[in-house]
C-alpha cells in the first residue's frame, strides 16, 4: 500500500472522526433496539425456542446490522462533500490511485462501523449475552458484520457517485429497512404463524446474518446459517465494491 | 528534439452530440510560456481536461514528457501540476494542513512538506491564513491557496486554466511573479488559458488560437501580431478582436 494510499484512508478517518452523526446515529438506533426490546418484550425470552441465551441474545444480532445501516451513509456524504467543494477533482490529479478516491471512505466507515461492533458487543456482554464459542464468536459476529457494512457502504456510495445527490446515500438504508421485517427478525422461525412471511424469510438475506449471528450467540439456529450468511455477504461485498469503483467512472470532474 | 507536450489529430465530442476538439495538434517546447487562447466554449478547457487527464480523448494522441499520461496516470500527475478555474479546496480544513497533506499526497516527507507549506505561505502572502479555515477565507485568498497547492511539488509543467479569475490586482501581480520565476529560474512550461489577453500578452511567448474546437493559429504571439495587422504594432488583445472578427465574417460569407 503506497503513501497516498494510506493518507487517503486516514484523512477517511478523520473525517468521520470530525463528523460522526451517521455512526453516532447508527450507534444509537443499536442501542434503542437492544435496550427497549428487551425491556418490553424480554420476557418472553424464557420460551425454549429462545434457548439458554434469552432473548437478549436473540435480539442482539438485530444491533449489529441496525448498527451498519444507521453507519453506512457516511461514505457518500464524504465523497459529496469532496465533490461539491471541487477538492475530489484535486485528489483525482494527485499520484493516488483513483479507484482508492473512492474506496478510502468506504473503508473507513466499515472501520468505524466495525469499532462500534467492538463497543457493542463489550456492552452486549455486560449486560448478559452469551456468545456460544467465546472470542471465536466475537470474531464470526465482527466477520459477518463487516461483509453487511461494506456491502451497504458500497451500494450507498455508488448510488451516490452515480447520482450526484448526498440525500440519496441514504437510500440504501430505506430499501434494506423493510428486509428486517420480512425475516426472524424479532421472534424465532418456530413462533412465526404467518406462512408467507416464512416463505420470503427464506429469500431473505438479512435472515442469513441474523440466524448466523444467532448461531454464534445462543446457538438457536444451524451452523449452515452461518456458513450461507458469509457467503451471500462476500458475494454481495464485492458486487458493491465494483459498483461504487465503476460509479466512480461516471462522475464529471 | 521531442517536445514537452505533443498533441496528434486529437478528437473530442461528447455524449450529448458537442464536437469539443476537431483534430487538434500541437507542440510544446520545454520551458515555453505558452497560452491557448478562444472564446467560451472553443474547448480550451476540454483540451487542459484531456491533457491532464480528467477526461478521455476519443481518438489520436499526446505525450506529455515523452509519457503516454492515459497509460501512467500516476507518473504523469507528479510532473504536472493543475490550476483550473473552480477552486478546489476542502472548507473544513486549515490552510495549512491542506498544503502538507497535498505535499505528503505527491510523496514528499512531513519535514519536506511543512518546509515546502512555509515557503508557498510566504510566497502566496498566506501567513495570517495559515491556521483557518479554508472555508472562512476571502474570494482572493481561496484563489492563492488553490494556486498554491498546484504547486505544492513543484511540478514541472504547469496547467493554469484561467488561474487569475477572481483575484484582486495586487493578488494577480504576485501569482504571475511566482509563475513566471518558475518559468524562467526553474524552466517550468507553463500553459495557460486565459480570457485577460493582457496577461498572456506580457508573460506567454507562444500562443494557439482554437476556436470552435480547430486550431486557426499556432506559433509566436509576435508573429500572431505581425499576421493579423503587418503595419502597426497591436496589443494581443486588439489583434485577437481582430482576428476573430475576421473569422466572424469568412463565415458569413460561406454562409
Amino acid at each position: 500500500m503506497n503513501t497516498a494510499t494510506i493518507l487517503l484512508i486516514e484523512r477517511g478517518i478523520i473525517k468521520l472522526l470530525k463528523n460522526p452523526t451517521a455512526p453516532i446515529m447508527g450507534f444509537g438506533m443499536s442501542l434503542f433496539f437492544l435496550l427497549v426490546y428487551n425491556a418490553g418484550i424480554g420476557g418472553i425470552g424464557s420460551m425454549e425456542a429462545f434457548g439458554t441465551g434469552g432473548y437478549l441474545s436473540f435480539v442482539f444480532p438485530i444491533t449489529i446490522i441496525s448498527l451498519a445501516m444507521g453507519s453506512s451513509a457516511g461514505a457518500g456524504q464524504t465523497l459529496n462533500a469532496d465533490m461539491q467543494s471541487g477538492y475530489f477533482k484535486r485528489l483525482y490529479l494527485s499520484p493516488a490511485p483513483r479507484w482508492i478516491l473512492v474506496v478510502a471512505p468506504m473503508l473507513a466507515d466499515t472501520v468505524s462501523s466495525m469499532v462500534f461492533t467492538i463497543l457493542l458487543i463489550v456492552i452486549g456482554a455486560i449486560f448478559g449475552v452469551s456468545f456460544q464459542f467465546g472470542f471465536i464468536s466475537v470474531l464470526g459476529i465482527q466477520l459477518l458484520s463487516f461483509l453487511w457494512s461494506l456491502t451497504l457502504c458500497g451500494f450507498s456510495a455508488g448510488i451516490m457517485l452515480r447520482t450526484g445527490q448526498h440525500q440519496t446515500a441514504a437510500i440504501v438504508t430505506n430499501a434494506v429497512f423493510p428486509l428486517l421485517f420480512l425475516s426472524t427478525t424479532f421472534l424465532p422461525r418456530e413462533l412465526i404463524t404467518a406462512n408467507w412471511l416464512l416463505t420470503v424469510s427464506w429469500g431473505n438475506p438479512v435472515t442469513y446474518i441474523l440466524e448466523g449471528n444467532r448461531y454464534l450467540l445462543g446457538g438457536t439456529s444451524s451452523a449452515n446459517f452461518f456458513y450461507i450468511g458469509l457467503l451471500i455477504f462476500a458475494i454481495t461485498s464485492i458486487v458493491s465494491v465494483i459498483f461504487a469503483l465503476t460509479s466512480a467512472n461516471k462522475i464529471k470532474v | 528534439m521531442t517536445a514537452e507536450i505533443q498533441i496528434h489529430e486529437l478528437f473530442k465530442k461528447y455524449p450529448n452530440g458537442t464536437e469539443a476538439i476537431k483534430g487538434i495538434s500541437l507542440e510544446i517546447q520545454k520551458g515555453q510560456f505558452f497560452t491557448l487562447l478562444g472564446p467560451n466554449g472553443a474547448g480550451k478547457s476540454t483540451l487542459v481536461k484531456i491533457l491532464t487527464t480528467l477526461i478521455n480523448k476519443d481518438s489520436g494522441d499526446f505525450s506529455i514528457s515523452g509519457i503516454n499520461p492515459e497509460m501512467n496516470q500516476s507518473e504523469i500527475q507528479k510532473i504536472i501540476g493543475v490550476a483550473s478555474q473552480d477552486n478546489e479546496i476542502d472548507p473544513t480544513e486549515k490552510v495549512e494542513n491542506l498544503l502538507i497533506f497535498q505535499g505528503r499526497l505527491f510523496g514528499l516527507t512531513k519535514t519536506e512538506a511543512a518546509k515546502r507549506t512555509n515557503e508557498l505561505i510566504q510566497l502566496f502572502e498566506l501567513e495570517k491564513e495559515r491556521n483557518k479555515k479554508a472555508s472562512v477565507l476571502s474570494g482572493g485568498n481561496k484563489r492563492r491557496l488553490h494556486c498554491a497547492l498546484a504547486l505544492v511539488h513543484r511540478p514541472c509543467i504547469l496547467f493554469l486554466d484561467e488561474p487569475t479569475v477572481g483575484m484582486d490586482p495586487v493578488a494577480r501581480a504576485n501569482f504571475w511573479e511566482v509563475i513566471t520565476q518558475m518559468n524562467s529560474r526553474e524552466t517550468v512550461t507553463i500553459f495557460l488559458t486565459t480570457q485577460y489577453l493582457d496577461e498572456a500578452d506580457r508573460h506567454a511567448s507562444e500562443m494557439a488560437l482554437i476556436v470552435d474546437g480547430v486550431i486557426q493559429y499556432s506559433g509566436t504571439i509576435i508573429d500572431f501580431k505581425k499576421k493579423v495587422n503587418p503595419n502597426s504594432e497591436l496589443s494581443l488583445d486588439e489583434s485577437y478582436l481582430q482576428y476573430i472578427k475576421a473569422l466572424s465574417n469568412q463565415e458569413l460569407t460561406k454562409n
